[in-house]
C-alpha cells in the first residue's frame, strides 16, 4: 500500500476509514492505484452539502411524478382519435412529456448524485504487457484438462454417440429455411396469370370497355381471374394516348394494342416499382423509386434513369361483349432482370 | 385558358420582360373593363350568351397571342383551344395558371388575374367554340371519405403523394400540391387532365367517385400534426432527417458540454 490520500487520517480513525483502507488495499492488488481522492464535503452536514441533496432529491421526484403522470395520463386522459379539435390530441404529446420528465428527471439525478455527492476520486489501473507467465498458463491448460478428465467422456460411449446425434440434429434445424434457396424457381418468374380471353378488369372487378376512357388517360388493370388483382406479377398499365399521337410501334407487335390504347406491365425493369407516374403531355411514364423515364410512344423504351431494358407490352383485344382481354401472356418476364432471364 | 403547357422549343420565347409588362398592362385593363362594367348574373355555371360575348372580349386581350384568334393554338406558343371545354378554362384561370406569365416546364398556380365571373366568362366562350366537359355544378360535398381515401391512394397517390404534397415529374415538371386547390378545381382537374395530368373521365372515375376523391383531399387539409411541426408532410425521410441532426446534434453537445464540466 503506497499512495495514502493527503486528506486522510491515520487507518483505523474511523469506521469509514478503515473501509477505505480496505478498498486501497484491494485495488492495490488488482494493479489500480488511487492517485487522487478528496470527498466533497470535508465537514459532513453542511449548508452546501444539504443544498446538494435536495437539489439530487428534486430531480428523484420530478422523475417520480413524470412516472405518476405517465400512469395518470394513460389511465384517465381522453384518447379516441376524433378529427374535430378538443383534449384528446394532447393525448400522445402528454405521453411523450410525462416519459421525458420521469426518465430526464432520473438521469439528472443519478449524474448530480455523482458530481455533487460523490468524493471526487481518479485511479489509475496498470495493465501487463504481453503474454501472461508461465505459471498462469500452465495452470489454466490444467483446469481445462482436469475438467475434460472428470467429465470422462471416453469412457462414456453412449452419452458421446448422442451428443453427436443431437449435434447433427440441431446443425439440420439451423440448415433448414435456407433449403428454399435451392429450390429451382421453374418457370414462374416467366409467366403472369394473363392468359388468351382473360378481361382486363379494375381493382374492384369491373371490366373495361374502349369508350371508358378519354383520351389521355391511365388505368391499372388487373387479370380476371381468382386472385388477379394481389398477383404480385400482374399489375398492368392500360393507357389511351391523345390523338395525334404518333407512336412507333416495335415489330412483330403490330396487332399487341387496339387503336389508341396500349397496355403495358406496371412494374419497373429495374427495381419492380409499380410506374404509374404518367405524363399524358409528353407520353411519359416515371418510376417514383429511382426515376426511370420509359417512352410510351416508342414501346415504353427506358429513355431516362437506372432501368435499362423496356416495359413489357401487353398484347390486347376486344371480346365479342365489346371489353378489353388479353391476347395471350406477356411475351417477355416482367419485372426486374434475374440471372436466368435470356 | 389551356390544360397543355407549352413546351419550349429553342428558347425564342423565354422570359421576355416586355411580353410580361404587355400582360400586366392588359391583365390590368380588363380587371378595369370588368369593374366599371354593369354587374351580371354572377357565378351562375349556366353560360349566357353576353357571357361567352364578354368572354371573347376577354379572350382577344389576353389570351389571343398564345392560343390564336380562332382557339387554333400558335405553334410553339399555345395549344388549341377547341374541345377543351369550360371546365379546363376555369381551371386554368381561376387558378391563376393562364394566364401564363413565361413559357416554362411547368406554368405554376399563382393569384388569379381575372376574378370568377371574368373565368366563367372565358370558359362560356371557349365552350360555344368547341364545346367539351363543362364546370361542375353543386357544392361536391356529398362524398364517402373512407371510399375517396381507396381511390385517392389508387389514381392520385402515385403522384400527389398520399397526403396531397405533390412530387417531382421529369424535366422541371412536378404533380404540384392540393393544398390550395378548391373542390371545384379538383373535380375539374380530374375531369380535363392539365399540364402533365391524365384524364379521368367519367367512365373511368363516376362523378360521385370524384365527390369521394374531393372528401379525402378536403380531409388532408383539416389534418392535424400531432408533433406540432408538419416537416412537409412527406412522411419518415424528413422526419428521420430532423431527429438525426436535431436529436443526435443535442446529444453530442450535452456530451461535450459534460466532458467539459469534468
Amino acid at each position: 500500500m503506497t499512495n495514502r490520500p493527503p486528506s486522510g487520517g491515520l487507518p483505523g480513525d474511523t469506521p469509514e476509514q478503515d473501509l477505505l483502507e480496505l478498498v486501497r488495499e484491494g485495488a492495490a492488488r488488482d494493479g489500480v492505484e488511487f492517485v487522487h481522492y478528496r470527498p466533497r464535503f470535508v465537514v459532513p452536514g453542511t449548508k452546501l452539502e444539504r443544498r446538494a441533496e435536495r437539489r439530487v432529491a428534486f430531480w428523484l421526484m420530478v422523475a417520480a411524478l413524470g412516472g405518476i403522470g405517465y400512469l395518470l395520463v394513460s389511465i384517465f386522459w381522453p384518447w379516441r382519435y376524433v378529427s374535430d379539435h378538443g383534449p384528446n390530441f394532447l393525448f400522445t404529446p402528454l405521453l411523450g412529456i410525462c416519459m421525458a420528465l420521469g426518465l430526464g428527471g432520473l438521469g439528472i439525478a443519478v449524474i448530480g448524485f455523482g458530481k455533487w455527492l460523490m468524493p471526487e476520486e481518479e485511479v489509475i489501473q496498470h495493465r501487463h504487457d504481453g503474454r501472461s507467465d508461465e505459471f498462469d498458463r500452465v495452470t489454466t491448460v490444467a483446469t481445462v484438462r482436469e475438467a475434460g478428465a472428470s467429465a470422462g467422456l471416453r469412457r462414456r460411449g453412449l452419452i458421446l454417440g448422442a451428443l453427436g446425434m443431437s449435434v447433427l440434429g440441431l446443425t439440420g434445424m439451423a440448415i433448414a429455411p435456407l433449403i428454399g434457396l435451392f429450390k429451382r424457381p421453374g418457370r414462374q418468374l416467366f409467366t403472369t396469370p394473363w392468359r388468351n380471353g382473360v378481361r382486363l378488369v379494375r381493382d374492384d372487378g369491373t371490366p373495361i370497355k374502349p369508350a371508358d376512357m378519354k383520351p389521355g388517360s391511365i388505368q391499372t388493370v388487373f387479370p380476371d381471374v381468382p386472385g388477379g388483382s394481389t398477383a404480385a406479377d400482374a399489375a398492368t398499365m392500360l393507357i389511351r394516348l391523345r390523338p395525334g399521337a404518333h407512336v412507333a410501334i416495335r415489330k412483330g407487335r403490330e396487332d399487341y394494342n387496339v387503336d389508341d390504347y396500349f397496355a403495358y406491365s406496371k412494374i419497373c425493369t429495374h427495381a419492380g416499382c409499380p410506374v404509374s407516374l404518367f405524363e399524358q403531355q409528353s407520353n411519359r411514364l416515371l418510376c417514383p423509386c429511382h426515376q426511370s423515364q420509359f417512352d410510351v410512344l416508342d414501346s415504353c423504351r427506358p429513355i431516362f434513369g437506372p432501368a435499362s431494358r423496356s416495359l413489357p407490352q401487353l398484347p390486347i383485344r376486344v371480346d365479342e361483349q365489346g371489353y378489353f382481354v388479353a391476347k395471350s401472356d406477356y411475351t417477355e418476364a416482367v419485372g426486374p432482370a434475374f440471372w436466368e432471364r435470356p | 385558358m389551356t390544360d397543355r403547357p407549352v413546351r419550349r422549343k429553342g428558347g425564342r420565347f423565354r422570359r421576355s420582360s416586355g411580353l410580361v409588362v404587355v400582360g400586366v398592362a392588359l391583365g390590368l385593363i380588363s380587371v378595369g373593363y370588368a369593374l366599371a362594367s354593369p354587374g351580371r348574373g354572377g357565378t351562375s355555371a349556366v353560360a349566357a350568351p353576353d357571357d361567352a360575348a364578354q368572354g371573347q372580349r376577354l379572350y382577344n386581350q389576353s389570351c389571343i397571342s398564345c392560343h390564336g384568334r380562332n382557339l387554333q393554338g400558335v405553334p410553339s406558343r399555345g395549344p388549341s383551344l377547341v374541345g377543351v371545354g369550360a371546365a379546363a378554362v376555369d381551371f386554368q384561370v381561376s387558378t391563376g395558371r393562364m394566364p401564363a406569365p413565361y413559357q416554362a416546364a411547368q406554368i405554376p398556380r399563382k393569384p388569379p388575374v381575372f376574378d370568377e365571373a371574368q373565368a366563367r366568362q372565358l370558359a362560356a366562350y371557349v365552350q360555344s367554340i368547341g364545346g367539351g366537359p363543362e364546370i361542375p355544378t353543386g357544392s361536391l360535398s356529398d362524398g364517402d371519405l373512407a371510399r375517396g381515401g381507396r381511390l385517392f391512394r389508387l389514381n392520385c397517390a402515385s403522384c400527389h403523394n398520399f397526403v396531397g404534397e405533390g412530387g417531382a415529374l421529369s424535366s422541371g415538371k412536378y404533380a404540384p400540391p392540393l393544398r390550395k386547390a378548391t373542390r371545384t378545381q379538383v373535380y375539374e382537374a380530374m375531369l380535363t387532365g392539365p399540364q402533365s395530368m391524365p384524364v379521368f373521365g367519367d367512365n373511368q372515375l363516376t362523378p360521385q367517385e370524384k365527390q369521394d376523391i374531393i372528401a379525402y383531399v378536403e380531409s388532408l387539409k383539416h389534418e392535424r400534426d400531432p408533433g406540432g411541426l408538419a416537416i412537409g408532410r412527406i412522411g419518415p425521410v424528413p422526419e428521420g432527417l430532423v431527429v438525426w441532426l436535431l436529436g443526435i446534434g443535442l446529444v453530442l453537445i450535452a456530451t461535450l458540454w459534460i466532458g467539459v464540466k469534468a
